[in-house]
Parts: structure tokens; C-alpha cells; sequence
């Protein structure tokens, strides 16, 4: 039997209970399949389980080596999900819904324009008042005659639900800054290749026209007639719930994804930081809700929107995508009206039902609601957050202080579709996102959507959704008019917070590299010498050691050198240590998304496979093994920056990686070779020191395998032609500033950066190991000396091309009014 | 009728430059039928070209400026010259139940559904137990609507103590029935959460109230300042304005520069300063001088 047929099997068992049967997505109540999935039914039906489970694990590779990721409110950011079973819908079945959901984008922005404007809706009583006065989505700064915008709705969503009898209902609508069109793209891209056979079978609406067609909608909705116009996406940062949707959409539609802080306010308009130069903004795509864009007119200290963002708009200056007062519409107490608001607006009946909702404010209606709280879902009309499940008394003291609040839904009996879990396929319950675009003067749903499984109330993972065409030949998304999206390459917008996060990105990739690389010396010195500290290569380990904890602390002795191994290369919280390396690096390559190449997440991926393997086997071998892994996946990284644009992010990513190599160089040699330890333990650290320095290979050619400690300084300090040497390093850097915006040959980089080349000049190898009893006391001034001074020019870095704007305050509000 | 030149300079010093302040204002009166607005300038020091009016949500001015020179005082100027006569008030409907005067029973009425939003809780007037209790003791069933609204001003005035030390920006209704003090803002918003409460819509109004020297002393200038107070919605009444701190209701000797639901939507000024200043002080100098 194959997992589509035992999965029909069990669902079409009658039930004991006999209650009314949930809608299943797949299997019609007969047993037979939906029309969608017959079309497939020849691939579909051969899938064995096995086949699925292999499926399911490419699809958690393929989205580890893309990097893709939710974070849950208020937790850690974890992998995305995805179900190999798209959600199918057949074009007849999609066609009326496609209508519904364009009447309904209309309907929507009809609703703003009226609310923000002339307010007939509340004037004439088709709805009350005090649902929009009382709900936090109202914004009086944008209800006013200069903010008055014919579309402020470009771009919505609507989660969708079936119910038993099969009909879609709306259950809310998404109108902020409604998010899921990233992840459904890349659902796509997922289930594209991990099931080939099935995606080639099915004429499905591929995605990529909307996307286009979005692009154009944004740039077209500039204000004025700027022929060039700048889009910028606004994101509240890497730590938001949907930070992978944003960078997505950023580098998709090929517009720089900015934060508040890259934003600044003047003469009336919204303008970008860039080099120290300001660049005028068109158009904000906001992933920031309204509340929180701008600190002056609404939340007041909100670090996350522009200071005047409200009066920018309301001059005309920008324009806000949606605009600031969407969020009125994701009130749930409008779903009641939307019927006879329709009927007022558009003049005609509305088509998409939407879920059965009482509104408390309303006596009839709240009586029921205080009749049937058991069997209702009370919501607040604007706090989805409301903390642990209220008690009934609660609730009706809350809804009898404030009826205009809250209201209660008829819970949805939602369809079901079969879903990959342990056990092999289970029914889980889903619903719908869909994505409706103003394009042109008519709103076009996304062909698609994006499907969220839910386990017992929580959503637990995601669906891919296939919309079929009626007739193959039919054009993707029905568009045929939209330009492809070539070329689409986020213009270099680099502002102070990118080229910090590049800057940094290069330091931590080489702070991971040099950590791995001695930790790889020291591990294969360990496996020969580590029960007889007495020998010379016992002696050289435990220097070696040393340097790892002058690095990276710990409180590991010398008989647990597996223990620190894997800590050092595992533990987050140990500083300096592999781990921390990645997750700073990972932190700073995904603020910067949208600049970096998608090959970068494959680094993660597989340093993250190896650090799992090493967590789940402990022997010895696999800390070498993981190591090695570990390396090759962050030396991918080089591939990845040789091959990007020569901008000047490129050019921070090299300083940052030349100043942290010249920083680890001059603490692996303090550690290692300014105190005499005998000769054999000496040419013994020498060794490690060039195999830790990734230049063995080159002094065995040089030297002959002759190994003094002059031939290795002189390999390492001062030979240009080395690329791990400080003098390399110096030529890397000075090419890196000379052609950032802004320098002139004598800004302080430069000049701290001159210093250190004359130090290196003056720099004789013969005086540098001069010895005094056991000491080398020339040498460890020279590192130390060098090494302040590196310090001081990454500073010196830092203050000239990332200096931030100081953070906006507020003030007025301690203006008291005295009597 | 009266005459008033108003003058209003709100000063902020800083310990360090500030290379950029963006501010929103409410400092010019508004037109009225019982007010009239002959002139008003406002002027910034630092001096600014971006500064520009605007009618906002309730039909006050409000007034957007940026100040991108660098500065260590920044002196807000704002002077108005306004005749005003004293509001008048139809007897009949002050007389209405005030359980009928509460928007959301009143359909019937053209502006009930405007109303409505001054009917609900705003973050600075808390409708709380305390509250409500307070002011059911002057709405009692079926009392007619100006006389509960101007008893309970009269209590409010009995009850609670002007002190200016008694304070804060984050004064909240619970913090003035515990000190049973408060300033004019405080006496306001107790007032519109006492009445909101009861589902009355009550707006929060900002303007000024001209001083009267004491018997037989000069004026003093500069002595005045800011004053608050609170208007209720009579249906096809307008509004009456009543002054708690002053234990009157508003007639000729106020001047009304603005309204809104509480005292954050109407602020004479806020605003956004980017600095790397520590500390930060605030000047109000307010004059009405009869002319």
C-alpha cells in the first residue's frame, strides 16, 4: 500500500462518535480523490512512505541550506517548516475565490478611504462608531484632509479557512504589513526540487509573475515623478518573527532592506544614510507596524520607524505601503458589517463570506455572546496577545465594562489534509494566506497562498499551494504583461549599519577560521602526546592549550582536554569560542541578507551539521572530524565574498577579515614563541604555529623543513608574498580603505594604518628573537605594540564609516500644564 | 466682549549640541463661534524654515517644525491676539436626563456618532471602579445632565487639592484619588474619566484662562500659564465647558487653543531630539494681557 492510500483508507473510516466529518483536502468523502489531486493521482499514489520520509528530510536540508527561518514570538529563531503535500486547488474551484478575494481587497481599501476621509460609513450608522474610535489601529494622525490617499491598500492578505460543507471563509484579514509571501516563494522553490516528478506533472501558476507585478505596483505608487525612484523595505530587524520574509522580499524584488536607524527625516521627506550622504526615499514597503514608525505622533521612543514618518506622508513626500492607518481593517468586529459596507461602498453583494462574528458592542449581539462563551471564541478586537486564557467571569466582566472590545467567532470546523509527521501521513487541520495586489487600477490575488498546518490550535508547519490552470497554455498568474524579473540586484545601499555588520561579518568568519585551525593543530598534537606531558610534544601541547584559553576562557584542567575541545568549539556561551564565532557571524550575514549571496547559508548549513554530528558522537576522532567540517563550510565563505560585487561593503568584509587576522597572528605568536621552551619543544610549537597559521606548506618550500624561529617571524611578519603575514595584511588594508567613500589618503584609518607599516619596516627579525635568560622580550614589545595598534584602527574604522546618528528621544511630555 | 494678546515661550536647554529636533505644537487658538483668532505668529529660535500648519483629526492647528542647526536652547515663541465673548448655553437641553445624553443611546442625534469618541477610555483618563463610583454619586437617575456634570465639578473642587507638587507626566487617575491633589490636567482628566465612565462624551480642552490681579495690585506679567478643563456633549447642545480647578464654567475670560481625548493628543509641544546631551531643562513662560 502506498501513504496516499492507507492515508484514505483511515479517513474515510466512519466515525465512531458519528459527528460531522471535518472537509479533507484530498480524499472526498467516498474515498475517491479530489479533483486537484486525480490530476496527480498516478504520481501521487505511488509515494510510499519511505519515499515521503526521504522527501521530508531533503526538504529540512534544503531549508537549513537556505538559511530559512521563524522565530516565535518571544523565543529563539528556529528552522521553518514545510509539509511535502501541497495544498491543491483546481482552477474551477479557485476561480470564484480569486473574485471573492479582489472584491474583498477593494471592499478594503474602500473602507480606509472612507474612514480616513469623508467617515460615511460611521456618519450614516451602516457602522458603529466606537468599533473604530475604540480600536488602536485608528490613527487620528492619518484621518485628516492632508493625509487623504485614494490607495492606501496595495497589498493584502486574508487568512482563510474551510468549513465542513468545503466553502472558504475569511477568518481575518492582514492589512499592516501583512507578511508569509517570502516564505510561500520559497515553499515553492523547496517542493519544486524536492518532488520534481509531481511539480513537472501538475500545470500549476508559478509565482514568479506576481512577484514582478509587486515590484512594479511599489515602484509605480512613488509620489511625484521621480523617474528613478528609491523603494526601500523597512524591517524592525533580525530579530522579528518574520525577519526571513522581509530579507526575501528585499532581495526578490531587489530594494534595500533598511532599519529605522538608516532612515532620517528633513526638509518634510524621508531620506536614507548612505555614506555620510542622504538619498531620498520614495517609497517605504513597512514590515514595522504603524504604532511603532514613528516617534514623534505615535509611540513615543520607538527606535524602529523615522521621527515624522506621519508628516512626511501627510506632505506627500512618501509614500507608506500600506499606508499607516491599514491596521483598522485586521478588526475583527468589522467581519459582522462587511456585508452592508459593501453593499454601501461598492454597490454590490459581497462574495466572500466571512466566519460567523458577533460584535459585543452591539446589545443583540452581546447578549448571545454572554449566552454561548463556552461555545465561542472571545477576541479583543486589537490585542491578539492577551496572556493566559481569561476565565469566564473574566470575560464578562471584560466584555461588560468595554463591549465595544470584543467579540466572540463560531469556531471553525477547518478542513484537513494529509500531513507528514513521525507516524507517517495524518490529517491535520489548515488554513489559507492569501496575497491580493493592487495592480493597475484592479487588485489580483496571488494565484497561490501560503498554507499553515495546525496541531492541536498551534501552527506547527506550512504547505506549499498549488493553484492549477484551467488549460495549460494558460499564462502564470494570469499575467501577461509583466516584465521578468532579470537582473533584479539590490542596488549597494550602504548604510553605516551594513558596512559595520560586513565589517564585522569578516571578523568573526576569520575569528571562527583561526580558532578552528588551532584547535585542529592542537587536537592532532593531543592524540599523539596527550599521556605523556613529558615529552617535548606534551610541553608544546599545553602551550598550545594555553593560547586556546588566553583566547577563549574556560575552567577545563589538563586532564579534560576532549571536554574543552568541545566546548571550545560548541558552547555559545564561552567566549571566544567557535560557536559564538558562528552565531555572531550568522547574526551579522543576516542583517545584511539581502546583500550576500544565497550560497552563504550553505556555510551555515553545514557547520551546523557538523556541530551537530559532534554533539551526537563522543569520540575523540569526530572533535578533528567536526572541526575539519566546520572549517570547510566557513572557507566557503571566501568563495562566496570572492565572487561578490566590488562595493564597499566587499571592501569591509576584507578589512575586518585582514585587522582579525593580524589580531590572531599576534596572539597565537605571544603565546607560543616568546619564551625559550628547549629546542625540541620549540621546533615542536614552531610546527604547530605554522600549521595553526595555514603556512606549512609554503616555509617547507622556503626552508626546506629547516625550522628556526627567524625563518618563521620572517615568514609571518614581514614577507608580502605570504597572504597570512602582517604585512600581507597591511597591503589588504590599505587597498580595502583607500577605496571606501570618504577617504582621502590621511583619514585617521589611514594614517594608524601608515604607523603600522612603518613599524613592520623597521622591524629586524635578528633583533626581534634576541633572548634574555628564557625570554625573547623585543618580540613580545613588538606583538603586544602591534596588536594595540590594530585595536585602535579597527576603532578608528568603526568611528569614521559607521558612526551612527545619536538614538532619537522624546521630550514634551513633561511640559505639565501648570495652572 | 474681551481682547487678549496671548504669549506663550516654551524654552528646552541642553547640557550639549542637538543637531536635529523635530517637533509637533499646539500653541494656536482656535476659531470658534464664541472666539475669534485676529493674529498669530509663531516663531522658533533657532529659526527654521521647515515649520508648517496643519488642521489635525479634531480640527485643531497643529504645527510641524525640524530644526536641523545645531542647538543648545531651543525657544518656542507663540503669541495670538483673540477676542472672545462667553459661550452661550440652551437651558432646555442642559436640561435633558443624562442618561439621554450619552452618544451611544442617541442615534437620533446628528453628531452623536462624533461624539462617541470622546465616550471612550483614552490612555490618560482611566475609567477606573474609583472613579466610577465617584462621580454615580452626582448622576442620579434621571438628574438633568447640567446640573449632575456641574455638581460633580463642584466636588471635584471641594475634594481635591491644588498642588503642583503633587504631580507627575505619569500622574494617573488612581495616583490623584490616593493624594486627593492634583494640577488643572490632573482635575480634567479626572473629570472626563469620571463622566466617560458613566458613558458620557467629554472632551480634554487646553488653552489659557486670564489672570485677575488682586484687589487694588498691578497685573503681573508673565504670571499666567497653561490651563486645562473639560467639555461635555450635550445632544443638540454642543458642548459645555466646565473648569474644575476654577470651580466655573468656561465663559469669556478663556481663551481655547485646542481639544482632543486626553491631554497626549493636544501637548502644547512634543517632540524628538537626536543628542548626545545628558540633561535637558524646560521653561514655560505664559502672558494674557487684556488689551
Amino acid at each position: 500500500m502506498t501513504a496516499l492510500r492507507d492515508y484514505s483508507a483511515a479517513v474515510t473510516q466512519p466515525t465512531l462518535t458519528g459527528g460531522p466529518a471535518r472537509y479533507d483536502e484530498v480524499v472526498a468523502p467516498d474515498g475517491s480523490l479530489r479533483v486537484g489531486w486525480r490530476l496527480l493521482a498516478e504520481q501521487a499514489i505511488q509515494l510510499t512512505d519511505s519515499d515521503l520520509r526521504r522527501v521530508g528530510s531533503d526538504i529540512e536540508r534544503f531549508l537549513a541550506d537556505d538559511g530559512v527561518t521563524y522565530t516565535p514570538p518571544e523565543e529563539e529563531p528556529g528552522p521553518w517548516r514545510l509539509d511535502p503535500f501541497p495544498l491543491i486547488i483546481d482552477a474551477a474551484e479557485w476561480a470564484p475565490l480569486e473574485v471573492g478575494l479582489a472584491q474583498r481587497a477593494e471592499l478594503l481599501n474602500a473602507i480606509l478611504v472612507d474612514l480616513y476621509g469623508p467617515q460615511r460609513l460611521l456618519s450614516s450608522g451602516v457602522l458603529p462608531s466606537s468599533l473604530i474610535f475604540g480600536h488602536q489601529g485608528f490613527l487620528r494622525v492619518a484621518a485628516r484632509a492632508s493625509a487623504s490617499d485614494a490607495r492606501p491598500l496595495l497589498l493584502a492578505a486574508a487568512d482563510l479557512g474551510r468549513n465542513a460543507a468545503g466553502e472558504w471563509q475569511v477568518l481575518a484579514d492582514r492589512a499592516q504589513a501583512p507578511s508569509g509571501i517570502g516564505f510561500a516563494m520559497e515553499n515553492r522553490r523547496v517542493i519544486s526540487r524536492v518532488m520534481p516528478e509531481l511539480y513537472r506533472q501538475a500545470a500549476l501558476h508559478r509565482m514568479a509573475p506576481f512577484f514582478q507585478a509587486l515590484r512594479s505596483t511599489l515602484i509605480d505608487s512613488a509620489p511625484g515623478d521621480s523617474p528613478n525612484p528609491r523603494v526601500v523595505v523597512l524591517s524592525p530587524g533580525t530579530h522579528s518573527e518574520t525577519s526571513y520574509d522581509q530579507a526575501f522580499v528585499a532581495t526578490s524584488l531587489g530594494f534595500p532592506l533598511v532599519e529605522g536607524s538608516d532612515l532620517v527625516m528633513r526638509e518634510g521627506a524621508v531620506w536614507m544614510r548612505v555614506f555620510g550622504r542622504l538619498e531620498r526615499v520614495d517609497v517605504i514597503l513597512r514590515r514595522v507596524d504603524a504604532a511603532w514608525s514613528d516617534a514623534l505622533e505615535l509611540r513615543k521612543n520607538s527606535q524602529l520607524g523615522v521621527a515624522g514618518l506621519s508628516e512626511a506622508v501627510r506632505r506627500g513626500s512618501v509614500r507608506v505601503v500600506n499606508g499607516l492607518g491599514a491596521g483598522v481593517l485586521e478588526n475583527p468586529a468589522l467581519l459582522p458589517f462587511m456585508s452592508a459596507m459593501c453593499e454601501m461602498l461598492l454597490d454590490e453583494p459581497l462574495r466572500l463570506p466571512s466566519v460567523q462574528t458577533y460584535w459585543t458592542g452591539d446589545d443583540r449581539s452581546r447578549a448571545y455572546v454572554l449566552d454561548n462563551l463556552d461555545s465561542l471564541v472571545v477576541r479583543s478586537i486589537d490585542d491578539p496577545v492577551e496572556g493566559a486564557a481569561p476565565s469566564r467571569d473574566q470575560l464578562q466582566a471584560r466584555i461588560s465594562a468595554e463591549p465595544h472590545r470584543y467579540v466572540g467567532q463560531e469556531p471553525l470546523m477547518l478542513s484537513q489534509s494529509p500531513t507528514l509527521g513521525a507516524g507517517g501521513l495524518r490529517p491535520q487541520t489548515l488554513t489559507l494566506r492569501t496575497f491580493t495586489l493592487r495592480y493597475g487600477s484592479t487588485y489580483r490575488p496571488l494565484v497561490g497562498g501560503l498554507a499553515h498546518v495546525f496541531e492541536a490550535g498551534r501552527p506547527t508547519s506550512s504547505k506549499d499551494v498549488w493553484v492549477l490552470k484551467d488549460r495549460p497554455e494558460d499564462p502564470d498568474q494570469g499575467l501577461t504583461d509583466v516584465l521578468p524579473l532579470t537582473n533584479v540586484r539590490a542596488s549597494a545601499a550602504m548604510m553605516p549599519r551594513v558596512l559595520e555588520d560586513m565589517f564585522w561579518f569578516g571578523r568573526y568568519a576569520e575569528r571562527a577560521e583561526d580558532m578552528l585551525r588551532l584547535v585542529l593543530t592542537a587536537h592532532a598534537i593531543a592524540e599523539d602526546f596527550r599521556s605523556r606531558p613529558q615529552t617535548a610534544g606534551g610541553a608544546s601541547l599545553a602551550v598550545l592549550m594555553r593560547a586556546i584559553s588566553g583566547l577563549s576562557r574556560s575552567s577545563f584542567g589538563s586532564d579534560q582536554l576532549d571536554e574543552n575541545f568541545r566546548s571550545i568549539l560548541l558552547d555559545v556561551r564561552r567566549s571566544g569560542s567557535v560557536a559564538q564565532s558562528v552565531t555572531a557571524l550568522r547574526e551579522a550575514a543576516q542583517s545584511v541578507r539581502d546583500q550576500l549571496s544565497p550560497d552563504t547559508w550553505l556555510a551555515f548549513s553545514s557547520t551546523d551539521r557538523a556541530s551537530s554530528a559532534l554533539e551526537a558522537y563522543h569520540y575523540s576522532h569526530q572533535v578533528a572530524e567536526s572541526a575539519g567540517r566546520m572549517l570547510t563550510g566557513i572557507l566557503s565563505l571566501q568563495g562566496m565574498t570572492a565572487n561578490m560585487i566590488r562595493d564597499p561593503g566587499w571592501r569591509m568584509i576584507g578589512a575586518g577579515r585582514a585587522i582579525e587576522r593580524g589580531l590572531q597572528l599576534c596572539h597565537l605568536l605571544r603565546s607560543t614563541t616568546t619564551v625559550r621552551r628547549g629546542i625540541d619543544a620549540d621546533r615542536d610549537l614552531h610546527l604547530a604555529v605554522l600549521s595553526a597559521a595555514e603556512s606549512t606548506v609554503t616555509h617547507r618550500r622556503r626552508y626546506q623543513g629547516y625550522v628556526r624561529l627567524a625563518g618563521v617571524l620572517d615568514l609571518l611578519l614581514v614577507d608580502p608574498d605570504n597572504p597570512r603575514s602582517l604585512a600581507f595584511g597591511i597591503g589588504e588594508m590599505r587597498e580595502h580603505l583607500a577605496e571606501m567613500p570618504g577617504s582621502t589618503g590621511s583619514t585617521r584609518p589611514e594614517r594608524l594604518l601608515d604607523d603600522l607599516a612603518d613599524e613592520l619596516d623597521r622591524a629586524d627579525i635578528v633583533a626581534l628573537t634576541a633572548i634574555e635568560g628564557e625570554n625573547r622580550p623585543n618580540l613580545a614589545r613588538f606583538l603586544d605594540g602591534y596588536a594595540a595598534q590594530l585595536s585602535r584602527l579597527a576603532d578608528a574604522v568603526g568611528e569614521l564609516h559607521f558612526a551612527a546618528a545619536p538614538i532619537p528621544r522624546s521630550f514634551g511630555f513633561a511640559t505639565a500644564v501648570q495652572e | 466682549m474681551n481682547r487678549y494678546r496671548v504669549s506663550h515661550r516654551t524654552t528646552y536647554s541642553y547640557d550639549e549640541d542637538v543637531s536635529d529636533s523635530l517637533g509637533i505644537a499646539y500653541l494656536v487658538p482656535r476659531e470658534l463661534p464664541w472666539q475669534h483668532v485676529v493674529s498669530h505668529e509663531l516663531s522658533l529660535d533657532p529659526s527654521t524654515e521647515d515649520c508648517t500648519g496643519d488642521l489635525d483629526f479634531y480640527g485643531n492647528t497643529s504645527t510641524y517644525f525640524q530644526v536641523t542647526s545645531p542647538h543648545q536652547v531651543l525657544d518656542i515663541l507663540a503669541t495670538s491676539e483673540v477676542e472672545t465673548e462667553p459661550p452661550s448655553h440652551d437651558e432646555h437641553t442642559l436640561d435633558t436626563p443624562w442618561e439621554s445624553a450619552r452618544p451611544q443611546r442617541r442615534a437620533d442625534v446628528a453628531d452623536a456618532w462624533q461624539a462617541q469618541d470622546f465616550a471612550l477610555a483614552s490612555a490618560l483618563a482611566d475609567q477606573t471602579t474609583e472613579a466610577h463610583a465617584y462621580a454615580a454619586q452626582s448622576l442620579q437617575s434621571g438628574r438633568p445632565v447640567g446640573e449632575a456634570v456641574t455638581d460633580l465639578m463642584h466636588r471635584i473642587h471641594a475634594d481635591f487639592a491644588y498642588d503642583k507638587a503633587s504631580t507627575t507626566v505619569t500622574t494617573t487617575i488612581d495616583d490623584i484619588f490616593a493624594q486627593r491633589a492634583g494640577v488643572c490636567q490632573d482635575f480634567a482628566h479626572l473629570t472626563l474619566a469620571c463622566l466617560r465612565s458613566h458613558g458620557l462624551a467629554v472632551r480634554y480642552v487646553s488653552g489659557y484662562l486670564a489672570t485677575r490681579p488682586p484687589p487694588g495690585k498691578e497685573r503681573i506679567v508673565g504670571a499666567d500659564a497653561t490651563h486645562a478643563w473639560a467639555a461635555v456633549w450635550i445632544p443638540d447642545g454642543g458642548w459645555l465647558a466646565l473648569d474644575p480647578t476654577n470651580d466655573q464654567w468656561v465663559n469669556d475670560r478663556y481663551v481655547t487653543v485646542a481639544w482632543g481625548r486626553d491631554y497626549a493628543d493636544v501637548a502644547p509641544v512634543k517632540g524628538v531630539i537626536f543628542t548626545e546631551a545628558k540633561k535637558s531643562s524646560l521653561k514655560v513662560e505664559v502672558d494674557v494681557a487684556p488689551i
